[in-house]
């Protein structure tokens, strides 16, 4: 109960901290971040779209409980819908700060400009959310029956505890199954947002949506696998082992196809060896070298423990090869920015002087003693502010999933060998395991 | 009606004459530049480039290329970015949301985007007290707001081709500004125009052409004798 009060508070303190810098920002304007005209997406999109990667995890497990009957993941299916629901909740919180006029947001809904890929990222998130949410409910929805508590149970006054069991179990299956689909498409979507723009080299192409999806199946499972080692804890844990073992190799095998798609794209930057994609490697392995570092190499660690036998099964790796698996994910989304933003697309050629990749100059859109207006390049890191704003989803996601925790049962009870669950009812309704 | 621009880079001198006519006349708050001519390969605007003795000196100005097939419009989530009926790309600042989709979607880097109140910028800059610039009326077209002297903080904007001006069948700012006459606009529908005649006729470039965006602005490559 303790640890779990800390979580909360942290939670808490973290979303006030986000809140309330988000309020100077709405009084300051964008200025205070250190985006400018030359870099306009920094910290806050690739912290929504990693937060968009880490949500995949919930359906993906419960829909292969159901689809592939990986039947030692159900104890684990009402705590990863849980961690899809927050997550999502967090890259919707993180996307408004990025918005210039987060006041007009109502546009999206009365202007709709569905050529756009943000709409189509707004309609699949916004049934994501809704699917993860209903996952949730439907799963413990029997455990409220019982207990007399919970929201939205009106209708089931009617029915016996066994009739709202066989209705949970019924449309958490739906759901699931509903889910997965969504579940690929909010990575495919929103690796689309980049990948349609022909304009920035590091995004256009074809590999991105996959490469997500990847990302999304390592580091969503890797979330979900993260909380319940936590959440189940080491008395616990060699009861559960072949689960976290099971969920261990679903990261590791998406971290392979992951790395397989990265060497693709990179050979094919580098081969035709036009200047732009050059100089994009130039930024990519010298410039950012230290961050792609971090990308590559925490997941690659994480693959082959977690493909190792002790890695794969020892309560300290797991949580160690999750939590690096983060950094390196997280890496990977500010890497969409950096190298993409200092390859200006107007850049120009002179043949005859040797010059073939001259960037035309971008004015910054701000007037600042010492520092110049048009600029070639821009050396961003988010300021201050922007951190402190990013923080907002973190402590969103801890207070949701600490609350839920707290207030409902989503583990498998202490003793409950769950594999013989069929429906998903097999929890008890004692929430004094948290 | 499709209007367009031909810019003859023969003719252009580099003075950023069109620069400073199109910040005053569109109020662009300080930073902010609609329209940029630079000298390409320099480090530094009017230096020349080239080495054994071999230089050259050429410019290029560059601001909205009013595609036809335009990626910041595509990508706006609500529609505040759109083509009017005479092939103008404009913003309507009353509808803009601040995604900044555009600026990342732009290939010519032309789109500028509020991050302060420009009311404020401009008093913080060093203009003497009581001094002020631009076209002092808001424009609208068709109810929407694609011209205002101060933009609202947290939207995009760019080279409008002087809405509140050609809409009335003036020339843009930048135009009747050149001391060299090296921008000419007008009707790309029009045979008999200009633009058209010296599309047809001469030698023209456009920027970034492989991307397929199909801008409505066009170069007459420079043929300036090697100094």
């Amino acid at each position: 109960m303790k640890k779990s009060s800390f979580v909360l508070g942290l939670g808490l303190a973290l979303m006030l901290t986000g809140l309330v810098t988000w309020g100077y920002q709405i009084a300051r304007g964008l200025i205070v971040t250190n985006m400018r005209n030359p870099f306009s997406w920094g910290l806050y999109i690739s912290t929504f779209a990693f937060f968009v990667g880490i949500a995949a995890g919930g359906l993906i497990v419960s829909s292969s409980v159901y689809l592939f009957n990986l039947e030692r993941l159900k104890p684990f299916t009402r705590i990863a819908s849980l961690s899809a629901f927050a997550s999502t909740l967090g890259a919707t919180a993180m996307i408004l700060p990025d918005m210039g006029r987060v006041d007009r947001i109502f546009n999206l809904v009365l202007h709709p400009n569905f050529r756009s890929p943000l709409v189509w990222d707004v309609i699949v998130i916004t049934c994501y959310m809704l699917l993860t949410f209903l996952s949730v409910y439907f799963q413990l929805l029997p455990d409220w029956k019982r207990d007399g508590r919970g929201f939205f149970r009106g209708w089931t006054n009617n029915l016996s505890l066994a009739q709202v069991q066989a209705i949970s179990g019924r449309w958490s299956k739906r759901v699931s199954i509903v889910g997965l689909p969504f579940a690929i498409l909010i990575h495919t979507v929103t690796a689309l947002i980049f990948a349609t723009q022909a304009s920035r080299g590091w995004w256009n192409t074809a590999i991105l949506p996959p490469d997500f999806i990847a990302m999304a199946v390592a580091s969503g499972t890797a979330l979900v696998l993260l909380i319940s080692v936590l959440a189940v804890g080491k008395e616990r844990f060699a009861e559960y082992q072949g689960a976290f073992k099971g969920m261990a190799r679903i990261v590791a095998g998406a971290l392979v196809v992951h790395f397989f798609l990265v060497a693709v794209d990179l050979l094919i930057h580098w081969w035709w060896g036009k200047p732009e994609g050059l100089n994009i490697l130039s930024l990519v392995f010298g410039r950012y070298g230290l961050v792609y570092a971090v990308e590559l190499v925490l997941p690659a660690f994480t693959m082959l423990c977690f493909f190792s036998q002790k890695g794969s099964s020892s309560f300290k790796s797991l949580i160690l090869g999750s939590s690096l698996l983060f950094i390196g994910v997280f890496a990977h989304r500010m890497m969409l920015m950096f190298p993409s933003f200092n390859e200006f697309p107007l850049s120009i050629a002179l043949p005859g002087l040797g010059i073939e990749n001259w960037p035309y100059p971008i004015a910054t859109g701000e007037l600042k003693e010492g520092m110049p207006v048009f600029v070639s390049s821009w050396a961003y890191t988010p300021t201050l502010v922007e951190y402190a704003i990013a923080l907002l989803p973190f402590g969103l996601v801890l207070t949701v999933v600490s609350l839920a925790l707290r207030l409902y049962n989503f583990l498998p009870h202490k003793g409950n060998n769950s594999l013989r669950g069929k429906s998903g009812i097999s929890y008890s309704n004692d929430t004094a395991s948290v | 009606m499709r209007l367009g621009m031909v810019i003859d880079l023969t003719r252009c001198i580099g003075c950023r004459s069109c620069m400073v006519a199109c910040k005053a006349h569109n109020s662009q708050p300080p930073g902010t530049w609609w329209n940029r001519v630079f000298t390409p390969g320099a480090s530094f605007h009017q230096s020349a480039v080239g080495k054994d003795g071999e230089f050259q000196m050429n410019f290029l100005p560059v601001s909205c290329q009013m595609c036809d097939n335009p990626p910041c419009q595509k990508v706006c989530p609500v529609g505040a970015t759109y083509t009017d009926e005479r092939g103008v790309v404009l913003v309507d600042y009353e509808r803009c949301i601040g995604c900044r989709y555009c600026l990342a979607a732009c290939p010519y880097g032309v789109r500028q985007f509020n991050w302060e109140d420009p009311r404020k910028a401009k008093e913080q800059a060093g203009y003497m007290k009581g001094y002020d610039y631009g076209y002092p009326e808001d424009y609208r077209d068709q109810g929407r707001l694609v011209y205002t002297p101060d933009r609202p903080r947290g939207v995009a904007e760019k080279c409008t081709f002087c809405v509140q001006y050609t809409k009335n069948g003036e020339s843009p700012a930048c135009v009747r500004a050149c001391p060299s006459k090296a921008r000419i606009f007008g009707d790309l529908d029009d045979p008999k125009s200009e633009v058209s005649r010296l599309i047809r006729e001469r030698q023209t470039f456009r920027l970034k052409e492989e991307l397929g965006t199909e801008p409505k602005v066009f170069y007459l490559a420079p043929a300036k004798p090697v100094r």
